[in-house]
């Protein structure tokens, strides 16, 4: 086949495949500013913001109760905080020592790796067995929190690996021929230029454990986690609040991704000639 | 004074190291000359502790140094590759050791203060304790390495082909500025390089090393005038070496037999070095009388400013080299392909026992 | 330099380098060991504990440490639990197809015709954003956009194509695998476009010189050093299908069970030991076809 007629071809292969990914969202973004009387569907009786208001409470009683999301969503919040705190230190330790050379670094590596590629709804079975049987409540504090850290330290591991691998060890050595200890030759050069790393790997484990849902299920309690609660209203019918929230919750993630790039180029415009020096020595 | 006995380093089945001794004398300018892949960057890294001897011992002022941890060794390290704190400004840089260091910590204050700028005074860089290290040239952030280094009073300071990073314009007034600053703070310096004329240049000793060992350790003048052996010689890039085997007084070369002064036994190998600048050039028949000689064949001349270099083949194929100095010129014109009498002083040359 | 070998004579007790190799790895050893401890403790035991349990003896409401395998035999027996071990597969099997067959040529596109680094990353972070939605939230969008007044039905409607509308397109197989193909999709294009964007200009053009067709370039440079890509993508999604049962039970009103659901109604009901039985067989299955893939590709040579 000819590149000619090839490329374009693609190129619109490539577009109906955003419109693929997109549309679900950008429907679903339309109808949630569906009025109070239409359904979950097409056509738009009138435009609305009732069902924001509904997510907030602002509305009249209805028959539709409010989506319980207030309290599920400040456990959400704080058990991703947890998480990221706990994953971002363990990935960073264990990238820290894969600098070494050693035996069994391939079946731990592989081990680690483990924690993201299996599937949830087995790790929460099992964490639900094991808990039963030694007699431990389950919590989303305690056996949920344990699982989001399976799945977001591997996470945090391969970013911090990634930046360890860029990372010119002779400024070490240098701080260590000055006097300095290992320890604070960590805390006084290493962590300062590895920080974009450990911000990217926060991120990362944040967002994860915000949106955790297969390996809570199980785990979690009676005290549910936001997307638990969300999932607690599929069985039944569904109204246009869900979509609303949904909206709120993508807005709400993209913050998350503005402050990150804003802290990402604050970080690096204020050192940006200084790092340029580190890229130069490398 | 630091001392280094029977100091082997191993990767692997490659030996780096190879039962080297070696001592650097108190405040002396020291330079060691060698090969890329000698293991000259792998004995700094043990002497200032990045990695460990398999085996052999390392002084340092009566103190054993193996075994310790790099930072209680109390040895400068200025890189290659400078390797600046990229995080902090100039005056970070140079403030970092005296502040976070595990002993003697000098607290942020006035004290602090006046010690780092002495050290950028030192250095030449008053005023600009500021800059990012980003926001410096080549050779300021060399002399803001150098500073982070010596303002922490180090009992001995290694340099890691410091000059390897600048240009040639650069590199020369770093020697000399490496030198005054040694000699007013009277701390030795340990100058890894693979440059024979920076080795020169800059050492009050210099060592050749070579095949894991220290072929030769002395002032640059003896080294140059007199190598001690065929590694000394080969490394100082100065020497033509003719290999052969005894025979009486003469050595049977290649290019002929050539007389030798010392008496060595019979058949032995042996090899005969002729410094490029000590080498005459005639015509075959015009030899001069009490010249030692050969002939080989004129390849190429290399003109390189005050000096001129001229290849020979001779007739086993080896490569020999004559310099010419052009405010003194000793050479004929020559012509490209044809024979030559190379001709010298039975004097100017020196005899090695052993093979090439 | 870093290859040390620990097998050196020790001459004269240990030798500093000796001590020194055996500092660095208890200094690694001890940085590992809380990451690898938390690993064990909260992954392998748990895991364990699953195919322990699935020896358990379930009564009604509960299961006692008894071992027995009567649990296994219900299950083997039963053809609702093989019927899911069968669609289970299949979802696994069209959805892997699917995700490689709409996202190869995305990734071809990205990887090899777009040149501008910037709109390659453009385009890669527009595949990415999605994500910066609640996967539940990308669940159910496909119910307005499938149902029988959703997006699809009236615009098909509006265009005259149809008269009634379609009714497989919702709460049936055919949505469940429409939404997961969109969910995963970005694990494959990924991989790969990074594998095809590392492939070096000059081979392909001097394919090109030496007259290969497109095709033939395709066929002996290009697919070739994209399947690392390919396998790494197809372990991401083979990983993530296997284990799905949300988008099932919210797509396809319950008619699609694979084993996650199996699972997840069982423990509903408290029946853990069936759960477990499920449990075992799931990891089975993924374990068999990650061992396959990478038995293909070294996947840490390739992050």
């Amino acid at each position: 086949m000819n590149t000619r007629i090839l490329r374009p071809a693609l190129a619109v292969y490539t577009a109906a495949f955003l419109l693929f990914l997109y549309g679900p969202l950008i429907v679903l973004a339309i109808l949630s500013f569906q009025s109070q009387t239409g359904g979950p569907q097409f056509p738009i009786q009138e435009w609305s913001t009732y069902w924001y208001r509904h997510l907030f409470g602002l509305t009249e009683t209805s028959r539709i109760s409010q989506l319980p999301v207030g309290d599920s969503l400040v456990r959400s919040l704080v058990l991703a905080f947890m998480t990221t705190v706990v994953s971002t230190v363990l990935g960073t330790m264990s990238a820290e020592a894969f600098r070494t050379r050693f035996k069994g670094s391939g079946p731990v590596f592989y081990l680690i790796i483990l924690g993201m590629m299996v599937p949830g709804v087995l790790v929460g079975l099992g964490m639900a067995l094991l808990s039963n049987f030694a007699g431990i409540d389950r919590a989303w504090w305690g056996t949920a929190f344990v699982l989001h850290v399976v799945y977001t330290y591997p996470f945090a591991f391969l970013v911090m690996l990634a930046i360890f691998n860029r990372f010119d060890r002779s400024v070490e050595e240098a701080s260590m021929s000055l006097g300095v200890s290992p320890a604070q030759t960590f805390r006084r050069v290493t962590f300062p230029i590895i920080f974009p790393g450990v911000l990217s790997a926060m991120l990362f484990s944040f967002t994860l454990s915000y949106d955790e849902f297969s390996r809570t299920l199980f785990t979690v309690g009676r005290e549910l986690t936001l997307p638990l609660s969300i999932y607690g209203t599929f069985s039944v019918e569904i109204y246009p609040n869900i979509f609303a929230f949904g909206v709120l919750t993508t807005l709400f993630s993209f913050t998350l991704l503005v402050i990150y790039g804003v802290l990402m180029k604050r970080f690096t415009a204020s050192r940006a000639g200084r790092f340029s020096g580190q890229e130069e020595a490398a | 004074m630091l001392k280094l006995s029977g100091v082997t380093r191993r990767y692997g089945d490659a030996v780096a190291l190879d039962g080297l001794d070696f001592i650097v004398p108190d405040d002396t300018y020291v330079s060691l000359l060698g090969a890329s892949g000698s293991g000259k960057t792998t004995l700094l890294r043990l002497i200032a502790g990045f990695e460990e001897p398999d085996a052999g011992e390392l002084m340092l002022g009566g103190e054993r140094l193996d075994g310790k941890p790099p930072h209680r060794r109390d040895i400068g390290f200025v890189f290659q590759n400078f390797a600046l704190f990229p995080h902090l400004s100039v005056e970070e840089n140079v403030a970092f050791g005296l502040r976070h260091r595990e002993s003697k910590a000098v607290p942020a204050g006035s004290d602090l203060n006046d010690r780092v700028n002495a050290a950028l005074d030192l250095v030449g860089l008053t005023g600009f304790g500021h800059r990012g290290v980003g926001e410096i040239s080549g050779g300021q952030k060399q002399r803001v390495a150098l500073a982070r280094t010596l303002v922490t009073e180090p009992r001995i300071v290694l340099l890691d082909e410091p000059l390897g990073a600048l240009d040639a314009n650069l590199r020369a007034r770093m020697c000399d500025e490496l030198r005054a600053i040694r000699e007013r703070l009277k701390v030795s310096f340990l100058h890894v390089t693979g440059s024979e004329t920076e080795a020169l240049t800059m050492g009050d000793t210099v060592a050749v090393l070579a095949n894991g060992r220290i072929a030769q350790a002395q002032d640059s003048t003896s080294l140059f005038t007199q190598p001690a052996n065929t590694a000394a010689a080969r490394h100082l890039n100065a020497w033509n070496l003719i290999g052969g085997r005894v025979k009486g007084r003469t050595l049977d070369t290649a290019v002929g037999a050539l007389p030798i002064s010392q008496s060595l036994p019979d058949g032995s190998e042996a090899q005969l070095a002729v410094r490029f600048d000590q080498i005459g050039v005639c015509e075959p028949d015009q030899v001069p009388a009490g010249q030692d000689h050969f002939t080989a064949r004129y390849l190429a001349g290399e003109f390189n400013g005050p000096t001129e270099l001229s290849f020979f083949r001779a007739d086993n194929g080896d490569l020999i080299q004559v310099v010419n100095h052009l405010s003194n010129p000793r050479l004929p014109d020559l012509t490209e392909g044809r024979t030559y009498a190379l001709h010298f002083s039975p004097d100017a040359a020196l005899l090695f026992e052993g093979a090439a | 330099m870093s290859t040390m070998t620990t097998d050196m004579p020790a001459e004269k007790g240990q030798s500093p380098a000796i001590k020194r190799e055996a500092r660095d790895r208890r200094r690694a050893l001890m940085l590992l060991s809380p990451g690898v401890l938390w690993m064990v403790l909260f992954m392998i035991l748990p895991m364990i504990m699953v195919v322990y349990v699935s020896f358990w003896t379930q009564t009604t409401f509960a299961v006692e440490p008894t071992l027995t395998t009567a649990s296994w035999e219900r299950f083997l027996s039963s053809s609702t639990y093989l019927s899911a071990i069968g669609t289970t597969l299949r979802v696994w099997a069209i959805v892997l197809v699917a995700t490689l067959v709409v996202g190869y040529p995305v990734a071809l596109f990205i990887g090899l015709f777009v040149k501008n680094r910037t709109i390659q990353t453009a385009l890669l972070v527009a595949c990415v954003i999605p994500f910066w939605t609640s996967f539940l939230i990308r669940v159910i969008a496909w119910r307005p956009m499938l149902g029988t007044e959703g997006a699809i039905n009236v615009i098909l409607q509006k265009l005259g194509i149809i008269n009634e509308p379609l009714t497989f397109l919702l709460f049936s197989e055919f949505s469940v695998l429409v939404g997961m193909t969109q969910i995963y999709c970005v694990f494959m294009v990924g991989p790969i476009t990074f594998m095809i964007a590392r492939i070096d200009e000059s081979m392909i053009e001097a394919a090109r010189d030496l007259g290969a067709s497109f095709g033939t370039i395709f066929r002996r440079i290009i697919l070739p050093l994209s399947m690392p890509g390919v396998i790494v993508g197809a372990i991401f999604v083979s990983v993530m299908v296997l284990g799905e049962f949300a988008t099932a039970a919210s797509l396809s009103g319950r008619k699609t069970n694979m084993l996650g659901n199996i699972i997840v109604s069982q423990v509903g009901s408290l029946k853990w030991a069936f759960a477990a039985v499920a449990g075992v067989v799931l990891t089975l299955i993924i374990a068999a076809v990650i061992t396959l893939a990478l038995r293909i590709v070294d996947l840490r040579k390739e992050m």
